[in-house]
């Protein structure tokens, strides 16, 4: 069964088949919830309160659109509230590594670590490619999520992804800024 | 999918695969207290929790309220005003996050409909015109036809409370936002209530976002931010950054 079994049950208050929803869809919402908070508890109290407001809300969701970019639209959304309401304890959790020139200058194969490239880009960047690599979201459809234009959600994944390819080849890059 | 497409894949599944069962119980433990208790005093605890984020602010403006009251005891109030109002520079210059690039943006003092509050306006793009009923900051150069119209209406409403307020203005924005996001609770860039909407998930779509907060006294500023979908990250987030500088003075 999908959502369009359970919509009903779970408007009328049915907690089997909320739980069905939870057991599909609470695993993708926890590593997504936890790439963008870059925090357990943070990312915990995310997906509880998306699915609080997935339930208690379920009317608000149309049933002719797909269910997974209102779903993402919710958790995003609540991932970006915690983040900015506690920026001042995430700051320190995770320095902005973009500028950092020890990351700059490894080469690719001592860079195993592609997670810690994606997290120093800033946020207008790494979300949409956090959703995109995580969840396999098309340009579309992170768009809807992240309530962007088309065109700007397809530039800023071809931003992102440009940027990873900079920090991740730096000597390939140089070459072709001397070209 | 390239190489570095699948690397990024694997590693952000990688990454995010601690503890993944554990967090999935945990949270469907909370979940089920919440939503399916029949305790009605665990069913309020989440909520207590949250509200427990909220008493920080509460504390300064109580403690702020005492100050005002303590200094009214000695001074007149019309000086008391009057020497909050010089506190504020007729300038100054701000850094605002505009499409994901800070930008150093000068703002000017402007006063609010019978001086009642203040907010700093940037004078390059908006101005502000005080209305008989509200105030209105709009962009000095109109944006051509195609687009919605891009304002921030700041009106006061004396005599009803944010919370009983907030439910009419919910059910007036519905009416063009049908699909507005529930009322929520925020601290920045004000303390009260938020609405969001959008119209839509074109370039051009309308989107509203309000914030109805305390007066400081028995009413309600209604403070409503009309922009579209492009315009989010510019208009909307100069809208954003002029709000945080918003002042009731009196």
């Amino acid at each position: 069964m999908n959502i369009d079994g359970w919509y009903k049950q779970i408007l009328a208050g049915d907690k089997d088949a909320f739980r069905h929803l939870y057991e599909a869809y609470a695993e993708y919402a926890i590593r997504t919830a936890s790439a963008i908070t870059r925090n357990r508890e943070m990312a915990k109290d995310a997906v509880q309160e998306t699915f609080i407001r997935v339930y208690r809300q379920i009317d608000s969701y149309n049933q002719s659109s797909p269910f997974e970019p209102w779903f993402y639209r919710i958790l995003t959304n609540e991932c970006m509230r915690l983040l900015k309401k506690n920026s001042f304890y995430s700051k320190f959790e995770h320095p902005d590594l973009e500028n950092e020139p020890s990351i700059a200058e490894e080469s690719f194969d001592s860079l195993s670590d592609l997670y810690t490239v994606i997290q120093s880009l800033d946020d207008a960047h790494r979300i949409p490619l956090i959703l995109k690599y995580l969840k396999g979201f098309t340009e579309k459809e992170i768009a809807e999520i992240l309530e962007l234009n088309h065109n700007t959600a397809k530039s800023r994944l071809f931003k992102g992804r440009q940027r990873l390819k900079d920090q991740l080849f730096p000597t390939e890059r140089r070459l072709n800024n001397s070209e | 999918m390239s190489n570095l497409d699948k690397r990024a894949t694997d590693e952000l599944h990688a990454r995010t695969d601690k503890h993944l069962q554990v967090l999935k119980d945990q949270i469907w433990e909370e979940l089920e207290q919440e939503l399916f208790s029949e305790d009605p005093l665990i069913r309020s605890r989440v909520k207590k929790l949250k509200k427990k984020n909220y008493a920080i602010s509460l504390i300064i403006t109580v403690a702020a309220g005492l100050l005002i009251a303590l200094s009214l005891q000695t001074d007149t109030g019309t000086a008391f005003v009057k020497e909050i109002k010089e506190i504020f520079v007729p300038e100054k210059q701000i850094i605002q996050n505009i499409e994901g690039t800070d930008e150093e943006t000068e703002v000017q003092l402007n006063e609010g409909k019978d001086s009642e509050y203040i907010i700093y306006v940037d004078e390059t793009r908006y101005e502000l015109t005080n209305g008989k009923n509200s105030d209105v900051i709009s962009t000095i150069i109109p944006l051509p036809e195609k687009y919605p119209e891009v304002t921030m209406e700041i009106r006061q409403v004396a005599d009803e409370k944010p919370e009983d307020l907030v439910n009419t203005i919910e059910a007036a924005l519905k009416k063009d936002f049908p699909e507005l996001r529930e009322v929520e609770e925020v601290t920045e860039p004000v303390i009260g209530f938020n609405l969001h909407g959008a119209a839509g998930n074109e370039a051009e779509s309308k989107i509203v976002n309000a914030y109805v907060i305390s007066n400081g006294q028995e009413g309600s500023f209604v403070i409503t931010q009309y922009y579209f979908l492009e315009a989010a990250e510019g208009h909307g987030a100069r809208f954003h950054r002029m709000l945080e500088t918003f002042k009731i003075v009196k």
